[in-house]
């Protein structure tokens, strides 16, 4: 069974409207269990909308969108996913093993089993001592790792991630990417991930999709033949520039074809 | 810096604007005119004789002498137990007045359509003079019977403090229901939360910094409001029918109306220090931009 399935979907904003946006339109993506897939493109090609649309927060105009084998509504309300965005957005009022518990507490746990898990977060994000501490008291990296905590909490198959790491410095940016890879595997979680660097795309993905703006639509998508353990020597590995190579070739394409000159600049070449 | 420091912090300064205000008062009264100031025929400057302004000191010398010559119940004693009384009724009148507040808040929220219909007649509610209503809230009081139960007096005056006290309340919980930023909103939603778990696992205490403003001001409001019903209906008791009493006396005793003057001000005070309270317990595990 297929994590999420996308077929021939499209979405337009204000459809009829002198205000109409194709923000994307007759998309295919097949994610397997287990897969890491990246999504890539200059700004406003619509990663965010398909996402969102994954994530059942927008209905698509045309199309099917299934999660799990299920509708997404359906895998929405039965929290088959969880979600993380470039802003951590913890709730400042609540503590980061609180933060954590949220979704928990949606669910309708029970409090030891939701601390229980919390501690377990904590621990798997490699903050355990920060559990009493509020999210303003914390880094930008720190908060980001708990954001992760958060959407991983209640053992969602799926991940949605729309650039989480796109706030942080360089360093601890791959810092970040190295833990996500771990945790990923630790509990085998598929992740969707929308990014704007070709080299975290690459780094962290098994594909990488291209996709090119007005209106939105996948150009190419890449396979990244690096193997399934990923380490610091990756990122100097012959493979890694090829691949990186073969995703810069894909997006200067959707530059050529259609896309006016600025649209590109969207894209991150570090 | 911690609670207690905060709490020092606020007490001091709250220590010496109260010892600002007694200078500024003997201060006007050593240079200001005797006769108060005319200007074109328009008297605008206070009389600054020890009948329109009493010195501080006789003031308070007041407190210590019996009500009226010969009676053996200190004034003090007169004067506290008339706070104490509209302290209760105000208190009656906030608490009323957070309810509907808070309960038109949630209600405008939930159905746009309410708040459209409704917030204008809010807002016009508060341009109705409280000299007028409070008359007819008494009679309309006295007329109502539900069962068994009497609508006694004193509630008529809690009604009308919470007439001022509900509006401040109703506008900020509403803008602070709306404060919540949308990607948490969004976050909500992918959690497939209900409109009522987002309304209290994010929407009040998102909230919360808009409504501590709005509670201060409830707070003074429905002190005002019992105050101004018990002058303007003479109810007995409280603070308000002392001050016009009080006021009678003026020429034989002017010192003397400045004590019930003090005793609405304490009032005042007790109620927002209730609320100042309950502010520095919520807000105590916020991010703390400023150190004050
Ligand atoms: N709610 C909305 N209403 C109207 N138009 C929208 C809405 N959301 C997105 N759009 C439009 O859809 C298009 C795709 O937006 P989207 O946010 O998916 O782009 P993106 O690829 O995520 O861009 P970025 O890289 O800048 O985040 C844009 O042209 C945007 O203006
Ligand atoms: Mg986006």
């Amino acid at each position: 069974m297929s994590a999420v399935q996308v077929v021939g979907t499209s979405k337009i904003f204000n459809e009829g409207s002198a205000k109409q946006v194709d923000a994307i339109v007759e998309v295919n993506l097949t994610v397997e269990s287990g897969e890491f897939v990246s999504l890539i493109g200059p700004s406003g090609c619509g990663k965010s909308t398909l996402l969102r649309l994954i994530a059942n927060l927008l209905e698509p105009t045309q199309g099917v969108v299934s999660v799990n084998g299920k509708t997404a509504a359906q895998a929405r309300l039965d929290q088959d996913y969880g979600m993380a965005f470039q802003q951590a957005g913890l709730f400042d009022w609540r503590t980061v093993g609180k933060n954590i518990e949220l979704p928990l507490e949606l669910k309708g746990w029970d409090k030891t089993k939701r601390a229980k898990r919390a501690e377990e977060m904590l621990h798997l994000v490699k903050l355990p001592e920060f559990a009493e501490m509020y999210p303003w008291q914390l880094s930008g990296g720190m908060q980001q790792r708990i954001a992760i905590a958060r959407a991983l909490a209640a053992h969602p198959p799926l991940l949605l991630m729309d650039e989480p790491f796109g706030a942080l410095d360089e360093m601890t940016r791959e810092y970040m990417q190295g833990e996500l890879l771990r945790i990923c595997a630790e509990t085998s979680t598929t992740v969707v991930f929308v990014t704007h660097s070709i080299p975290e795309a690459v780094y962290l993905s098994n594909r990488v999709v291209v996709m090119s703006p007005r209106p939105g639509r996948i150009v190419e998508i890449i396979d990244v033949n690096l193997g399934a353990k990923r380490t610091e020597d990756t990122r100097a590995a012959e493979g890694f520039f090829r691949s990186i190579t073969a995703v810069r070739e894909a997006l200067r394409g959707t530059h050529a074809d259609h896309v006016a000159a600025t649209a590109i600049r969207g894209v991150e070449d570090r | 810096m911690t609670l207690v420091g905060r709490i020092a912090y606020r007490t001091s300064m709250f220590v010496l604007a109260i010892a600002a205000i007694i200078g500024a008062w003997e201060l006007y009264k050593l240079i200001g005119p005797q006769g108060g100031g005319k200007f074109f025929g328009v008297s605008i400057l206070p009389r600054a004789n020890n009948n329109a302004m009493p010195h501080v000191w006789d003031m308070f010398s007041r407190f210590g002498r019996p009500e009226v010559r010969g009676s053996d119940r200190k004034i003090w004693v007169v004067v506290l137990s008339g706070a104490w009384f509209s302290l209760r009724l105000s208190f009656v009148g906030f608490l009323l007045g957070s309810t509907v507040g808070v309960g038109l808040a949630v209600l405008m929220t939930r159905f746009r359509i309410v708040q459209r219909g409704l917030l204008p007649y809010l807002v016009m509610s508060q341009t109705v003079p409280l000299i007028a209503l409070a008359p007819l809230v008494v009679s309309w009081g006295g007329k109502l019977e539900i069962g068994s139960f009497v609508w006694p007096r004193w509630l008529s005056a809690s009604i009308l403090g919470m007439f001022l006290a509900f509006f401040p309340i109703a506008v900020g919980t509403l803008r602070g229901l709306a404060s919540a930023p949308s990607a948490a909103m969004e976050l909500m939603e992918s959690y497939a939360a209900s409109w009522k778990q987002t309304l209290f696992k994010l929407r009040f205490p998102a909230a919360v910094p808009f409504m501590v403003p709005a509670f201060k001001l409830a707070a003074s409001g429905a002190v005002v409001g019992v105050v101004v019903a018990e002058i303007s209906t003479g109810l007995k008791g409280g603070i308000g029918r002392l001050i016009i009493e009080y006021a009678r006396e003026a020429t034989g005793d002017p010192a003397k109306v400045f004590t019930a003057v003090f005793g609405a001000a304490a009032l005042g005070l007790t109620m927002s220090g209730i609320v100042a309270v309950s502010d520095l317990l919520l807000m105590r595990n916020r991010p703390k931009e400023t150190t004050t």
